[in-house]
């Protein structure tokens, strides 16, 4: 069973590493920016990027239709984006914001807990089974190096690089980005100067949000199916791409992502498919271990 | 200190609740047919015959066909005049396809005085139930459950008639090699106890029968992107890949493999027996596939008239474990006729000289109580559908 890397076949896991990497990134900014603002470690965070992608499957099940229209994809991404930042925010209203000056275990124990709500919430509401999307990506491809790659993957592979760019100018041109990293440094300070810390930290919420809800539709129409349990596994390996970014950091959790996608595709195609998981989490200890800041991570004071 | 603790039990009741709906109808429930409820031992001249299958919790459909079917063949037998002048009775109970649920539905089925039982769907729930009904000396036609682990455990009272892994991995690999004239197999499992277990045993098989296995491998269970895998297959140009794993993961390999055009057949094991499957390949990749799985009735030659019968009394299609289950209750009344009594030891013994025709396969079991001719067919997706491999 020996393997030798072609050329064509390094392409193919390139492109399928960066969509990968991409998904990862996207959820890892999440969970990067609410641990910068307020130190909490997400763990719900997963499931919304799962919420999306069913809010996605409901718009395009009932809404636009079948077929594969890239409008009505464009139109269901969007509003999949837009529910799921609302619910982001509902949550932190609700969830975690009585509980910011309680000690961080008990926000810890109730994002698993929402965690769990939104899988239980999502099989009560939707049932176990899989869900098929009704729509199916387009499937023209191009060669390239003596492989195939379709218009599709490039298209998941720009529009997440689009969402990252946006977001960076969101944080580093506006004035509510300014905001954000201020807050980040010092909460009460910010308070003092008037600005309104809670208004801003939904705000955090909501775009953390609505870009895993973005990773989530993408996903479902690059793979074709989704289930109540598909934010479970992604969460994690988007909270070890944060980790492995530097966690807190908007520049990290994007290269932590796409770190992790080509470690684990080429680590995979090496090692077996079945040590996937395991590998992506030795690399998450292996970092730990011998660099708990992470690749872009600055000097913590307090570590989970 | 107490503040974290209030929240945190805020937090463990949310979760319980959420728990609490999402299995809310997996509770134990008693099923009795035919009215004998509460009635136990055999007396008043009938035949008690216990079921055991899932009647709450995620596969209740699956119990709810199986006890249908049960019924009718009794309906049928008791017609024609029951067994020894009896009528057979039957009394489901419900093992929620879960261990410890098995268990104690089994010990209900023994203090209620069953003669034989009749059922068993998932292996996990089947094995500890027939520990059971083996201590009692209670024998039992498994239906469903195909584990091997099932004959294993070497229970002279228990007789499968579901063809276990043995028996699938001689079908697929006769389909590979002598079919479809494969020398270079690929097979993928996914570590799950019966995958696994398939998979070896078809590689197994392919190498005595002088193939090649190029690809072993796994992937997790609720792997979404294959795309390593691929490539690897790619590059071992197998002439035949099978998939021993279940459906949901099953579908995406068998799209992601059909898009990068792998070479050779592809085909699945019975844990993929589901239409889900075609639809998460989606139509044009899934065609093509063939799949090893246990009868159904609809690819029986004989199966017409059953579901034609099934339909007129259920109004319903029968499950896929139904015709099994119709065949284990006509098993078993065989049995008790030619052994003359409900004496339990001669219902085993008379078990042991089965040689009956049934809907699915003609039965007759080996020294381990399995099969002796494998009953597994392979079907084929033909538009979007499963059909009878012409």
């Amino acid at each position: 069973m020996g393997l030798h890397l072609t050329t064509d076949m390094f392409v193919q896991q390139l492109v399928n590493a960066l969509i990968i990497g991409s998904f990862y990134a996207l959820i890892a900014l999440g969970y990067s920016m609410v641990y910068g603002i307020i130190k909490l470690l997400n763990f719900a965070h997963g499931d919304l990027f799962m919420f999306g992608a069913f809010i996605g499957y409901t718009v395009l099940a009932k809404l636009t239709g079948t077929g594969s229209s890239l409008l009505g994809i464009l139109i269901a991404f969007l509003i999949a984006m837009l529910v799921t930042g609302f619910l982001g925010m509902g949550i932190e209203r609700m969830a975690y914001r009585p509980l910011l000056k309680a000690p961080r275990l008990s926000i810890l124990i109730t994002a698993v807990g929402m965690s769990l709500f939104l899988e239980n919430g999502v099989m009560a509401a939707y049932g176990a089974k899989p869900y098929i999307m009704p729509v199916t990506l387009p499937t023209a491809a191009f060669s390239f190096l003596g492989t195939k790659i379709t218009y599709s993957q490039i298209g998941i592979i720009v529009l997440s690089a689009l969402l990252m760019v946006a977001l960076q100018l969101f944080i580093h041109k506006t004035i509510y980005g300014k905001a954000m990293r201020a807050i980040a440094i010092d909460q009460t300070a910010c308070s003092l100067v008037g600005i309104n810390v809670k208004k801003v930290i939904s705000l955090t919420f909501f775009v953390g949000s609505a870009l895993a809800a973005a990773a989530g539709m993408m996903n479902a129409t690059y793979y074709g199916n989704i289930t109540f349990m598909m934010g479970f596994i992604f969460g994690l390996k988007a909270f070890t791409a944060a980790v492995i970014g530097g966690i807190g950091n908007i520049q990290g959790a994007v290269l932590g992502g796409l770190t992790l996608g080509v470690l684990e595709t080429f680590g995979t195609l090496v090692i077996g498919s079945e040590w996937k998981d395991v590998f992506a989490f030795l690399i998450l200890i292996l970092l730990l271990v011998l660099k708990p800041t992470g690749i872009l991570g600055e000097k913590v004071t307090e570590r989970m | 200190m107490l503040k974290v603790l209030r929240n945190v039990s805020v937090i463990a009741a949310l979760a319980s609740m959420v728990t609490l709906t999402a299995c809310g109808n997996s509770n134990t429930a008693t099923n009795t047919t035919g009215g004998s409820n509460g009635s136990s031992g055999n007396s008043g001249g009938d035949i008690l015959v216990g079921l055991q299958f899932p009647l709450s919790g995620n596969e209740a459909k699956m119990g709810e066909d199986m006890k249908q079917a049960a019924e009718l063949a009794a309906d049928e037998i008791n017609a024609a005049g029951g067994v020894n002048g009896k009528k057979l009775k039957l009394v489901a109970q419900d093992d929620a396809s879960d261990p410890q649920t098995a268990t104690a539905a089994a010990n209900k089925l023994v203090s209620q005085g069953v003669t034989a039982v009749v059922g068993g769907y998932s292996s996990g729930a089947t094995i500890p139930a027939t520990g059971v009904y083996h201590q009692n000396g209670i024998p039992m036609v498994v239906t469903a459950a195909n584990s091997q682990k099932i004959s294993d455990q070497k229970f002279p009272e228990i007789f499968m008639i579901n063809g276990t892994t043995v028996h699938q991995a001689d079908i697929a690999t006769d389909y590979m090699v002598n079919k479809v004239h494969g020398k270079k197999i690929a097979i993928i499992h996914d570590n799950s106890g019966y995958a696994k277990d398939l998979a070896e045993k078809t590689k197994a098989d392919v190498e005595k029968a002088g193939g090649q296995v190029v690809v072993f491998d796994a992937v997790n269970p609720d792997e979404s992107d294959f795309s390593a895998l691929i490539s690897k297959l790619k590059q071992a140009q197998p002439d035949a890949t099978y998939w021993t794993a279940y459906y949901k993961a099953g579908g995406a390999f068998i799209k992601q493999f059909k898009q990068q055009g792998v070479s050779g057949v592809i085909g699945v094991g019975d844990g993929s027996n589901d239409k889900t499957l075609i639809q998460i390949a989606g139509k044009d990749a899934a065609e093509g596939t063939f799949i090893t799985t246990s009868p159904t009735a609809e690819f029986l030659p004989e199966g017409k008239k059953f579901i034609d019968e099934y339909k007129a009394k259920y109004n319903a299609e029968p499950g896929p474990y139904s015709a099994l289950e119709y065949d284990g209750v006509k098993v078993l009344a065989d049995a008790i006729k030619r052994a003359g009594s409900t004496d339990q030891k001669a219902i085993v013994e008379a078990l042991k000289k089965t040689d009956l025709k049934t809907l699915s396969s003609q039965v007759s079991f080996n020294e381990e109580g399995t099969l002796k001719k494998s009953n597994f067919i392979v079907l084929q997706v033909k538009d979007g559908n499963f059909a009878a491999l012409k």
